[in-house]
């Protein structure tokens, strides 16, 4: 990147199901004033202002221009993202871009969403094309639930591994005071939810969720005198996806034709041009964004974490637990927690936390040194970012 | 923060209703065109890559080349091979029309006969016990004064 970007301020809200005592702008101001104080800034030491979610969600179009006076973009520059569920780490990396260029010394990412106050999965719906594909699309879930049948066809992977994922989660979510369904489940509980869309049951999908994360980045010169204790940001790439006719033709393999995801194509490219070839010894922790219970698994090996088909073989054997020996969402991930706008903000938030030693209760027990972060959704696109305690 | 004790939370209600009409588009107008009038399904290839989309389309995203025209398009189907499925049980709102979803509604990615190239549709069968991949099935059109340019022209694939 041209100029070194560093992340000197996290902040984000508890999140849970429902907020009717704030309006989406008190619940930004939440998150704006704990990553301000995180980063011990004003508002005026900020010079842009880059905020996401999706407007469709709460129903009101240009939402930037209504809450202004609350992310505190006021007289400053910035913009909004609204990418599906890869909005989160898109704003993210909008605010790295505005740093990156040497036009920023410091800009504030805000990712947000009051999934409370209107029909999730309809919107997402409205994302398939109305003519041949709408029809059928149930939000992202039909398309989660299509490429998890896949992941058991092709791999041997159970119900029971599934499970596994989110009990673990639940414990992981027990921990995180932020996280917003914090209930233990067992494996047993797991598997005695009710289905939502075969193979799924209500416990292996995310749930929607209300909150806000906020982020302030700076760069190298102004980091240095901000905090000592700045992560940064060494990499990252967003790969988008031929839309798939929401027949998710490319996530099967078709006669000649092999299956070919974005993971692949991100978890490839930015492992290769920053020279790891041991990524489960060289990065310590994995916040994926992991919108149902079997992707954990699917995506590590598409992203090139492990090998094909060890993905649930790595959560049999407990290695992506928290204490384990390479830790995945030890925050509970999006699998306990999903305000959209803000799930991949979240992830670099936590990810930030766990480099710094800073997550509390659910700090992992690796020293981490380096972390990776990633964000999924429109059309089956991907965000991959590499975060580190060091600058080189 | 928790909320004050003494703060009366109020909220309002709204319910958007706004009527659009979309543009098919040349290739999508066509094979829909073809769904009602001849009861035929097709799918298209890139020139450049092979790949081949149904419906077909006018661009490959991946190659950015015009797909193949209407004279060129390969009949695929009626019959087909479920590669993916999934059955809904649980009802959402349709935001298409603004009814809710009749459940269980089952959907498959069926692998049609004729070219390497998936159809999503709707499956006749309900059960996930009798649906897995590998399952043959056939498509089951509307019958033809019924017809109405749109996907469900094709009422569903049964299994044959």
């Amino acid at each position: 990147m041209a100029q070194k970007v560093a992340i000197v301020g996290v902040g984000q809200t508890r999140h849970t199901s429902r907020r009717p005592d704030v309006n989406d702008g008190e619940l930004i101001s939440e998150a704006v004033n704990a990553a301000l104080a995180d980063a011990q800034l004003a508002i005026k030491d900020i010079d842009t202002v880059v905020s996401g979610n999706m407007d469709f969600f709460e129903g009101h179009y240009l939402n930037d221009a209504m809450l202004v006076d609350y992310t505190g973009a006021c007289g400053k520059a910035g913009f909004k993202m609204n990418t599906g569920g890869t909005v989160g780490t898109m704003t993210f990396i909008s605010g790295c871009y505005c740093v990156a260029s040497g036009l920023s010394d410091t800009c504030l990412v805000i990712g947000w969403e009051k999934h409370d106050e209107g029909p999730t999965t309809s919107c997402i719906s409205t994302i398939a094309d109305p003519s041949v594909d709408r029809p059928f699309t149930v939000g992202a879930l039909l398309g989660m639930a299509l490429i998890c049948g896949e992941y058991m066809n092709r791999t041997g992977c159970k119900l029971e591994h599934a499970a596994m994922v989110r009990a673990q989660a639940s414990e992981n979510a027990f921990r995180n005071p932020n996280a917003h369904l914090r209930k233990r489940y067992s494996v047993e509980d797991v598997l005695k939810a009710r289905i939502v869309l075969y193979p799924l049951n209500l416990l292996m999908v995310c749930p929607t969720s209300v909150g806000a994360c906020a982020i302030v980045l700076a760069s190298e010169a102004k980091a240095k005198k901000i905090t000592k204790k700045p992560v940064w940001v060494k990499d990252h790439i967003t790969v988008h996806g031929e839309y798939n006719g929401n027949h998710y033709h490319n996530q099967f393999n078709l006669p000649g034709f092999p299956r070919t995801t974005t993971q692949m194509v991100a978890g490839k490219k930015l492992l290769q041009r920053n020279h790891i070839t041991k990524p489960l010894k060289e990065i310590q922790v994995f916040e994926m964004y992991d919108p149902c219970a079997f992707v954990q698994m699917s995506w590590l090996e598409d992203f090139g974490i492990c090998g094909k088909g060890e993905g649930w073989k790595m959560v049999e054997k407990g290695v992506t637990a928290r204490e384990g020996a390479f830790p995945v969402c030890p925050s509970g991930g999006v699998l306990c927690t999903n305000s959209i706008g803000d799930s991949g903000t979240v992830r670099v938030a936590e990810a930030v936390l766990q480099i710094r030693g800073d997550a509390g209760e659910h700090q992992v027990t690796r020293d981490v040194k380096t972390a990776l972060v990633s964000g999924f959704g429109g059309a089956f696109w991907t965000d991959l970012l590499l975060l580190s305690r060091t600058p080189d | 923060m928790e909320p004050k004790a003494d703060v009366e939370l109020i909220t309002q209600e709204m319910l958007l209703k706004i009527p659009y009409r979309w543009s098919t588009g040349e290739y999508i107008g066509e094979f829909l065109q073809e769904l009602r009038d001849s009861g035929r399904i097709y799918a298209n290839k890139c020139p450049n890559c092979g790949r081949f989309r149904c419906p077909p389309w006018p661009v490959c995203g991946v190659c950015h080349t015009r797909m193949e025209e209407r004279g060129k398009w390969v009949e695929v189907g009626p019959k087909g091979t479920v590669i993916g499925f999934s059955v809904v049980e649980q009802s959402f709102l349709v935001p298409t029309t603004g009814d809710m979803l009749e459940v269980p509604f089952s959907v498959g990615i069926i692998l049609l006969d004729g070219a390497p190239v998936t159809l999503q549709h709707r499956l006749q069968e309900t059960n996930p016990d009798k649906i897995k991949a590998g399952l043959r099935v056939e498509a089951v059109f509307k019958p033809k004064e019924q017809r109405q340019e749109n996907i469900f022209d094709i009422l569903y694939f049964r299994t044959i």
